[in-house]
């Protein structure tokens, strides 16, 4: 089974909430939380080897660098060291891994006051047509097949929650 | 020795598309081989059928997508041509000349046909799938030059260049600008063919030739030297680099034969494979994680005892290839990260990146101007065994420099450099900081960072010393595990 293939994507955050909701989201968990920085993180859109996350926005203190950010959502993901992962800012650059969240947050906060962040890991080379299946097939370590299973159910109920007009959020002291 | 050279093949193969002549007789290549084998392996059994398909589907590859058929290469005759952080100017025979045995001299890996079927697969073909794996060999192929050759060894049987054009900037008008005439470089397909075999190539290259390798070095030793480089990556399960031994520790990564690869896993691939080849015990290969260069690790992979065997030099220092998987943005390249990329290919430590455009693997060295310039796994070759002592290395290496543009480059890559001394070590960090200082964007592509990375070496290890982020995250997943349900929250960390 394909990893990932089947899990339906999400829209994008973005395209979830209006920039007005966004905007007052964030004034709201700013005021709560001065110190911390509101990021979203999601997969990109492509992405067929890492599996989903099962949460989408993160408060992250501002003294964190990205190394240790990184390590954490690894982590999460319980990946293996060696599995590429790489978290890009506004799906563009990558951020250099000792730079602080809050000299992130100054240099890349968008509009709404969210941190964007999309993590991808590499893709594969190939061409042979007859071969392609198999190579989706056989690119997932174990590890993913049970990660991506486990997260795609999680997934869905994000879709859920939404759906039935839950937008409250909440919060952990 | 085949009386038709590999090479010969290819050449008149992808010259189809373009010259009448050429064209003939790669028909009659094509043709000629799978058809009575196809009679002769009638028998019908299955593994006879694969191989037959083996044979069909690299030619169908060769054709379809693999070795781009186009015409000349042109380069640009003013503006400088990096190569493995060398640059040339084409305005004089001898600055191509210069460029033209440098180029010929890396080795050049493709697709292979008719190897040993791969363990746990009926493969004995890597054409469609192993391009990356090709690419990833080339880099460690040039590594392991820049490890046990001189410097400035050149292959003294190198060839002519074919496909190529060297036009001064703008060519608009369609003569080519006079005193300015290359003849052996804008020339035939025939020519790749050596001299010695050759009976109807241009006379013109033909009268060059003494001076051609002129100044290759012809030292037997330093060739034998070449050959042994060159067969440590034969299509044999024996040898270390080959695709069989590749595609065993792949396996460890979930990687099957036949599978797609990339740039990083290969990285991978490569470290265990020099790691485990007790022959190259003073060459080490680190690979960074997360766009960190530890310099901490590198100096304790290359400070590891050189056990009892400390024939080399007796500096106690490993020569080592540091690797680095990068994704150079979303989608497509970030084209701010061009000039970065520029920059480190121009760095005599960097010994070329793995990559490609996308779902195709191609080994760039070098660039000009806009166009990274590459060798192409992509062209299915017979396999040669290179157990045989005297086997021909022309298949090996490449005559038809090729070009495309940096916008066409796929965002997922490795970036390869080497330094062989502690000193030299020292200086690639300064340099390749230095290169990676001018992106544009506000961050560079990776760092080199004082210390140790958490992670590294701990493959397979429990890790008891995690500190810092690693507890966070320990109260943060019990805390995740707890609030199952409400998922449009804020995940605190």
């Amino acid at each position: 089974m394909p990893p990932s293939e089947k899990t339906q994507h999400p829209k994008p955050f973005k395209q979830r909430k209006s920039l007005a909701t966004r905007r007052h989201e964030v004034a709201g968990i700013r005021t709560k939380f001065p110190t911390k920085i509101p990021v979203i993180i999601e997969r990109y859109q492509r992405e067929k080897y890492l599996p989903p996350l099962d949460k989408t926005k993160f408060l992250v203190p501002q003294e964190l660098t990205m190394t240790q950010f990184v390590t954490i959502i690894r982590n999460r993901m319980t990946l293996m060291p060696n599995q590429a992962f790489y978290l890009l800012i506004n799906n563009s650059g990558i951020a250099s891994m000792s730079v602080t969240m809050a000299q992130l947050y100054k240099d890349h906060k968008d509009e709404d006051g969210f941190l964007y962040m999309t993590y991808a890991s590499q893709e594969m080379f190939g061409h042979c047509v007859g071969y392609k299946n198999r190579s989706v097939d056989g690119a997932a370590a174990p590890d993913d097949l049970r990660g991506s299973a486990h997260d795609a159910s999680e997934e869905l109920s994000v879709i859920l929650t939404e759906s039935s007009g839950r937008f409250s959020w909440s919060w952990r002291q | 020795m085949n009386s038709v050279s590999p090479s010969a093949v290819q050449y008149m193969v992808s010259g189809g598309a373009h010259d009448d002549k050429p064209s003939a007789q790669s028909r009659h290549h094509n043709g000629h081989g799978p058809v009575p084998d196809g009679i002769r392996e009638g028998s019908g059994e299955p593994d006879e059928v694969d191989r037959l398909k083996a044979k069909f589907m690299s030619a169908w590859n060769n054709v379809k997508y693999g070795w781009t058929v186009k015409s000349k290469t042109t380069f640009n005759k003013t503006s400088p041509l990096f190569l493995l952080g060398q640059s040339y100017v084409f305005n004089s025979e001898d600055e191509v000349e210069r460029f033209r045995q440098v180029f010929v001299s890396c080795v050049w890996l493709t697709y292979r046909r008719e190897f040993p079927q791969l363990e746990g697969s009926s493969l004995t073909t890597d054409c469609g799938w192993g391009c990356m794996l090709r690419s990833g060999q080339m880099l460690l192929a040039q590594g392991l030059l820049q490890h046990l050759l001189p410097p400035d060894w050149r292959w003294s049987d190198c060839h002519p260049l074919s496909d190529v054009d060297f036009e001064v900037l703008k060519p608009r008008s369609p003569s080519r600008p006079a005193g300015m005439s290359l003849p052996s470089f804008s020339s035939s397909w025939t020519s790749p063919i050596p001299q010695r075999d050759l009976s109807s190539g241009s006379g013109e290259s033909h009268r060059r030739t003494p001076d051609q390798c002129s100044a290759a070095t012809h030292d037997p030793q330093v060739e034998a030297l070449h050959r042994k480089v060159v067969s440590l990556f034969g299509d044999h399960p024996s040898a270390p680099f080959g695709v069989h031994q590749l595609v065993e520790l792949g396996k460890e990564s979930g990687k099957r034969a036949g599978d797609w690869y990339g740039p990083s896993v290969v990285a991978h691939m490569l470290r265990k494979a020099v790691a485990r080849t007790a022959e190259f015990h003073n060459l080490a290969v680190y690979v960074a994680q997360d766009c960190t260069v530890y310099k901490g690790d590198v100096m304790r992979l290359c400070e590891s005892p050189l056990t009892e065997r400390s024939e080399s030099s007796g500096t106690g220092w490993k020569s080592v290839i540091i690797l680095v998987p990068v994704r150079l943005g979303g989608e497509s390249l970030n084209p701010s990260y061009i000039e970065c990329v520029k920059n480190i290919l121009k760095l005599k430590c960097c010994i070329g990146i793995i990559g490609g455009k996308p779902k195709h693997s191609l080994f760039f060295i070098g660039f000009q101007d806009e166009q990274l310039l590459y060798l192409d796994p992509h062209y299915c070759q017979p396999v040669v065994d290179v157990t045989q002592g005297n086997f021909s290395l022309e298949s090996f290496h490449c005559n038809s420099p090729r070009k495309m543009n940096f916008s066409r480059m796929d965002p997922s890559c490795t970036i390869g450099f080497y330094s062989q001394t502690k000193k030299d070590f020292e200086s690639l960090c300064s340099a390749v900081s230095e290169a990676l200082s001018s992106s544009k964007e506000k961050y560079p592509i990776f760092t080199f960072v004082e210390g140790r990375g958490q992670n590294y070496g701990l493959e397979g290890q429990s890790g008891g010393s995690m500190d810092g982020p690693a507890n966070i995250f320990s109260c943060n997943r019990m805390s995740r595990n707890n609030k199952r349900g409400s998922t449009d929250e804020f995940v605190l960390l």
